[in-house]
C-alpha cells in the first residue's frame, strides 16, 4: 500500500518507448513537417479572414510571428533547440495570460464600461442618430415599399400635406411626375412606374431591414418607415459643432462639452446633464482614485478587503488546526483501522469542490436545510445577519463560507500534517521524554517547529490560493447576502468575486475598468505574498 | 543535431514532504483502552466528513424534489432523478419543465478538461524538458519570468479574458463567446505554470547519463525527449494530467463568463444555474446529477491519491 513518491526508475525501454521510437528518425522528421504545415494551413486562413476585416497590425504581428516560428523550427542551429521546446507553451502563454495581465492594467486606466465602449467618433454619430425625434407638425408620409430595377429596396412615398409623390432610397428623396405614380383611395401608393412593389409574404420578410431604413433629407433629417405604409420625417435635436467638439440642443441652445471623462455634458453637480452614450477614453488614476475617495466605491470596497484576508487566514488556520489534530490522533502506530479511517477522512478532498460547495449551499439552507433541521436549530446560515450586536464584522453567512472551506481543505492538511509527523525521527521525542519533558511540551518545543518547518511554505500557498477562493465564496452564498440596494457588494464577497460582479455578473452594467483596478490590487497583494514566500523559502536560489 | 552539450548537474531531488506512511514497523499492538479517544475522534471526523455525502446519495434515490424531505433512508428509493435527468425531462415541484442538458454539460465539462489536461501536460513537459536539459543564454531570466507571470492567477483577468474573446470573436467565431473551443484555449494560457515546475523537478531526477548514452548512440534532442525521458517520467506526467483536470473541471469564473447558452455549460455553470435559488424545487435531480458527476473523479483522486498530494506539495512549493 506505502506507494512512494513518483521516482524515476532505471531505464527500461518498454512498449511505449519502442512505439516512439518508430516515430523518431525519419518518421519523426516527417512527422514535425506535417504538424508544422497543419499550423501554417491553419495561419494562412487566418490571414485570408484578418484581410476580409482589415485588420492591418494583427495581420502584421502575425504573418511575423509565423515567418519566425517557421525559420525556428527548420533551421539547424543550436540555439534554436531550446526555442523549439519552448514556442508551443509560450504562445498561449503570452496570448492569454501575459496579454490578458498587460490588456487589465491599460483597462484599469480607462473608463471602459457600460455606456463608454465605443470610440469618440462612434459615440458622436450614436448621439446624432439618436436625437432623430419627429418634429410637431412634422411631414408625414403614405408609403410603400417597392424594388427598383437592379432590385434595390426603395420606398415609393406620398406626401400627405403637399400631395407630392417621391421615391426615397438610403442615398436620399427624388422627386417623381405625379403621373408615374397611383394612389389608392388612402394615398397609398399602389403602382409605380419602373419600380415593383413588394406586397404580402415577402413584405413582411422584410420587416427588420424596414426598421432600418432611413432616408435622408434635408440636413440630418431623415424619413423613417413606421410599419409597412407610413413613413415620418425626424429631425434632430441636437447639433454637433465640430469646430467646438460640442452638441447644442437645438431647442434652448443648451452647450453639451466633452467632460474629459468620456462624455458631452452640460452643467454641474445635481442638475449636470449628459448625452447618452459616452465613449472610452483613458482616465488616469480615477479607477483608483475613486476606490479611495468616492464614497460609494470605498465603503463595500475595505469591507471586502478587510473580510478577503480574514477569510484565508481563518480557511488555512481552522484547516490547518483540524488536520494536524486528525493528524495526531490517528498518528499511532499499530492503531486498528488507521488506514480505514485515513481513507474515509480525505474522501471531502476527492469530491469535485464545486459538488461540494453547491450541495453544501442546500444542507445550510435557512429554509429548507438539513443542517438546521437535524440539529434543531434555527440559524440563518446563508441569508442571515451579524451574530453578535457589538461585532458586525461576524455575520453567520461569513461563518458558513469559514465552515465549508475547514471542511474542504482540513484533509489536505491532514494528509500533510500526518506526512510530516511520522517523518520526525522517534529519537527526537524519546529523548525530549529521557529528559522529563511532558506530552504537550514535547508537541509544542519539538514536534510542532519540526513540523513548522515542512508546513509553513504549504500554509502560505493555501493562504495565497484561498485569497482568491472564488467558488468557495460565490458557489455557497453568490456573495450575499446585500444590506444596501445600490451596492454591488455582498457580506461574504472578497476581491475576487466582487471583481467578477462589476465586470460580468451584475446585471447594472459591467464596469471593465473599476473591475480591473481591483483585479491589479489583487495582484500586488498576491505577488506579495509569494514574494514572501519565496524569501521564506529561498526557492529562488534552487533554479537549477 | 547535437550541438548542445547539456551539462551534467547535480540531481537536485524533486521537493516531496515525506508523505510515506507505515514504513516504521509496530513495536506492539497498542491497546484499546489507551487508543479509545484516537478512534472517537476518528470516528466524529468520518461523521462529519461523510455528512453530505450521505445526503447526495440518499437524495439521489428518493423520490421527493424536496430539499426539506431529504432523509438519511429515502421511503421510496427510485432511478426517477437519474431518469429526468439523463432525458432531459427535469421537472420542478412547481411543475415547470427546466431546460437541463445535463448529457451535454457533462460531455463539454469532459470535452474541456480532457483536452485541457492533455495539452497541459504536452506543453508543460516540453517546455520542463527545455529548462532542466539545455543550457542557454536566459535559461534562468526565462524562469524567473515565468514564476513572476504565473503569480497572476488567470481568471483575476476576467475582464480583460472576457473583452479579449468578444473581439476574437467578432474576427474569428470559432473561438468567440460561448464557444468551447474559446474556454480551453484561455486555459492553456496556464500550461506554463505550477504543473511545469512539477515536471521539471521530475526531470531534473532522471539522470543525464540516460541522455548522454542515448546522444552517443545518434539520438536528437527531440528522440531523447519523446524516447527516453517521457516513458521515464509516464507517472509524473499522469499526475500532472489528472491534477490539471480536477483542476479544470473545476473552474467557474472564466467558464461562466465566457460561455451563456445553456448547451454550452460546463457542469460547474450548469449545475449553479440548476440548484441555485430554487433547492426545494430540484433538489433530487441535482443530487442526482452531482453523484454521478462527483463518481468517476472521486475514483480516480482516490486511487491516485498518494501522488496528487506530493504533487500539490511539490508545485505550491516550487511555484
Amino acid at each position: 500500500m506505502a506507494t512512494p513518491a513518483p521516482t524515476a526508475a532505471t531505464f527500461r525501454p518498454g512498449l511505449i518507448a519502442r512505439a516512439i521510437a518508430v516515430f523518431s528518425g525519419t518518421v519523426g522528421y516527417i512527422i514535425k513537417l506535417v504538424l508544422l504545415a497543419l499550423a501554417n494551413a491553419l495561419v494562412a486562413w487566418a490571414i485570408y479572414v484578418l484581410i476580409d476585416h482589415q485588420r492591418w497590425p494583427a495581420l502584421a504581428i502575425v504573418v511575423a510571428a509565423t515567418a519566425l516560428i517557421d525559420w525556428i523550427y527548420l533551421v539547424p542551429h543550436s540555439w534554436a533547440l531550446p526555442l523549439k521546446f519552448l514556442i508551443p507553451g509560450t504562445i498561449f502563454l503570452v496570448g492569454f495570460q501575459v496579454i490578458p495581465i498587460l490588456f487589465t492594467i491599460t483597462i484599469a486606466f480607462s473608463n471602459y464600461s457600460t455606456g463608454h465602449i465605443l470610440t469618440k467618433d462612434q459615440a458622436i454619430s450614436t448621439i446624432k442618430v439618436n436625437s432623430l425625434e419627429p418634429p410637431p407638425n412634422g411631414r408625414q408620409f403614405d408609403m410603400a415599399p417597392a424594388r427598383d430595377s437592379s432590385g434595390k429596396l426603395v420606398l415609393i412615398l406620398h406626401d400627405e400635406g403637399s400631395g407630392k409623390v417621391y421615391v426615397g432610397t438610403e442615398k436620399g428623396l427624388t422627386r417623381l411626375p405625379k403621373s408615374a405614380v397611383t394612389l389608392d383611395a388612402n394615398g397609398v401608393p399602389t403602382s409605380a412606374k419602373g419600380y415593383t412593389l413588394i406586397h404580402g409574404a415577402e413584405l413582411f420578410q422584410l420587416d427588420q431591414q424596414l426598421e432600418a431604413y432611413r432616408v435622408p433629407t434635408i440636413g440630418d433629417a431623415a424619413l423613417e418607415p413606421q410599419g409597412t405604409q407610413i413613413a415620418v420625417e425626424l429631425k434632430p435635436t441636437l447639433r454637433y459643432v465640430p469646430k467646438r467638439d460640442v452638441f447644442v440642443r437645438i431647442s434652448d441652445g443648451k452647450v453639451f462639452r466633452d467632460n474629459g471623462l468620456g462624455s458631452f455634458v452640460s452643467g454641474e453637480g445635481q442638475s449636470a446633464e449628459e448625452l447618452e452614450p459616452g465613449w472610452k477614453t483613458y482616465t488616469g488614476f480615477r479607477n483608483f482614485r475613486r476606490i479611495i475617495n468616492d464614497p460609494l466605491v470605498r465603503g463595500p470596497f475595505f469591507s471586502i478587503f478587510a473580510w478577503t484576508f480574514v477569510f484565508a487566514a481563518a480557511c488555512v488556520f481552522f484547516s490547518f488546526s483540524a488536520g494536524l489534530f486528525l493528524a495526531i490522533a490517528l498518528d499511532k502506530r499499530g492503531m486498528r483501522f488507521q488506514r480505514t479511517y485515513r481513507s474515509i477522512l480525505v474522501i471531502p478532498y476527492a469530491i469535485p469542490a464545486f459538488l461540494s460547495l453547491l450541495v453544501w449551499a442546500g444542507l445550510f439552507n435557512d429554509d429548507f436545510g438539513v443542517v438546521n433541521r437535524v440539529f434543531h436549530l434555527n440559524v440563518p446560515w446563508l441569508f442571515g445577519g451579524q451574530v453578535f450586536s457589538w461585532l458586525p464584522f461576524i455575520s453567520w453567512p461569513r461563518i458558513t463560507v469559514v465552515l465549508v472551506s475547514v471542511w474542504l481543505t482540513t484533509p489536505y492538511f491532514f494528509l500533510v500534517s500526518l506526512g510530516a509527523l511520522q517523518s520526525i525521527p522517534d529519537e527526537l521525542t524519546e529523548a525530549a521524554k529521557v529528559d522529563g519533558g511532558g506530552a504537550f511540551q514535547i508537541f509544542r518545543r519539538v514536534t510542532l517547529p519540526l513540523l513548522l518547518v515542512a508546513v509553513a511554505p504549504l500554509m502560505i500557498a493555501s493562504f495565497a490560493f484561498n485569497f482568491n477562493n472564488f467558488n468557495n465564496v460565490y458557489l455557497l452564498t453568490g456573495g450575499g447576502p446585500y444590506t444596501g440596494t445600490s451596492s454591488l457588494a455582498g457580506n461574504t464577497d472578497i476581491l475576487i468575486s466582487y471583481t467578477y460582479k462589476l465586470a460580468i455578473a451584475s446585471g447594472k452594467g459591467s464596469d471593465y475598468g473599476l473591475a480591473s483596478a481591483v483585479a491589479i490590487i489583487i495582484f500586488f497583494i498576491v505577488a506579495g505574498i509569494s514574494g514572501f514566500s519565496f524569501w521564506r523559502t529561498k526557492s529562488l536560489e534552487s533554479l537549477s | 543535431m547535437t550541438e548542445v552539450e547539456a551539462e551534467i548537474t547535480p540531481q537536485s531531488a524533486i521537493v516531496v514532504p515525506a508523505v510515506a506512511v507505515a514504513s516504521k514497523a509496530p513495536k506492539s499492538k497498542p491497546k484499546l483502552k489507551d487508543t479509545w479517544w484516537r478512534h472517537l475522534v476518528a470516528i466524529l471526523a468520518i461523521c462529519i466528513a461523510l455528512f453530505p455525502v450521505v445526503y447526495i446519495v440518499s437524495s439521489a434515490f428518493n423520490a421527493d424534489n424536496n430539499l426539506s424531505d431529504a432523509q438519511v433512508f429515502p421511503t421510496n428509493p427510485t432511478l426517477n432523478n437519474f431518469s429526468e435527468l439523463l432525458h432531459n425531462n427535469v421537472i420542478a415541484n412547481t411543475g415547470a419543465q427546466q431546460d437541463v442538458p445535463y448529457p451535454r454539460w457533462f460531455l463539454n465539462s469532459m470535452l474541456i478538461a480532457g483536452l485541457t489536461a492533455l495539452a497541459t501536460t504536452m506543453l508543460g513537459a516540453l517546455a520542463a524538458y527545455a529548462f532542466s536539459r539545455f543550457r542557454f543564454k536566459g535559461r534562468r531570466m526565462g524562469m524567473m519570468a515565468l514564476l513572476l507571470i504565473q503569480m497572476f492567477p488567470q481568471f483575476v483577468a476576467v475582464a480583460a479574458i472576457y473583452l479579449i474573446v468578444y473581439n476574437l470573436g467578432g474576427i474569428f467565431p470559432a473561438i468567440g463567446l460561448d464557444k468551447l473551443a474559446a474556454v480551453v484555449i484561455v486555459y492553456l494560457g496556464g500550461a506554463m505554470g505550477v504543473q511545469a515546475w512539477l515536471m521539471k523537478g521530475f526531470f531534473d531526477t532522471i539522470p543525464a547519463e540516460l541522455d548522454e548514452s542515448a546522444r552517443v548512440d545518434g539520438a536528437t534532442a527531440a528522440q531523447i525527449f519523446w524516447g527516453v525521458v517521457l516513458p521515464l517520467a509516464a507517472p509524473v506526467l499522469a499526475v500532472v494530467a489528472l491534477i490539471s483536470f480536477v483542476f479544470t473541471l473545476n473552474e467557474f469564473v472564466i467558464a461562466s463568463a465566457l460561455l451563456q447558452s445553456t448547451n454550452h455549460l460546463t457542469l460547474p455553470v450548469g449545475m449553479y444555474h440548476l440548484i441555485s435559488d430554487q433547492y426545494d424545487k430540484t433538489w433530487g435531480p441535482f443530487t442526482a446529477g452531482a453523484l454521478l458527476a462527483a463518481l468517476p473523479v472521486s475514483i480516480l483522486f482516490m486511487f491516485l491519491q498518494r501522488w496528487i498530494v506530493s504533487g500539490l506539495t511539490a508545485g505550491s512549493v516550487k511555484g
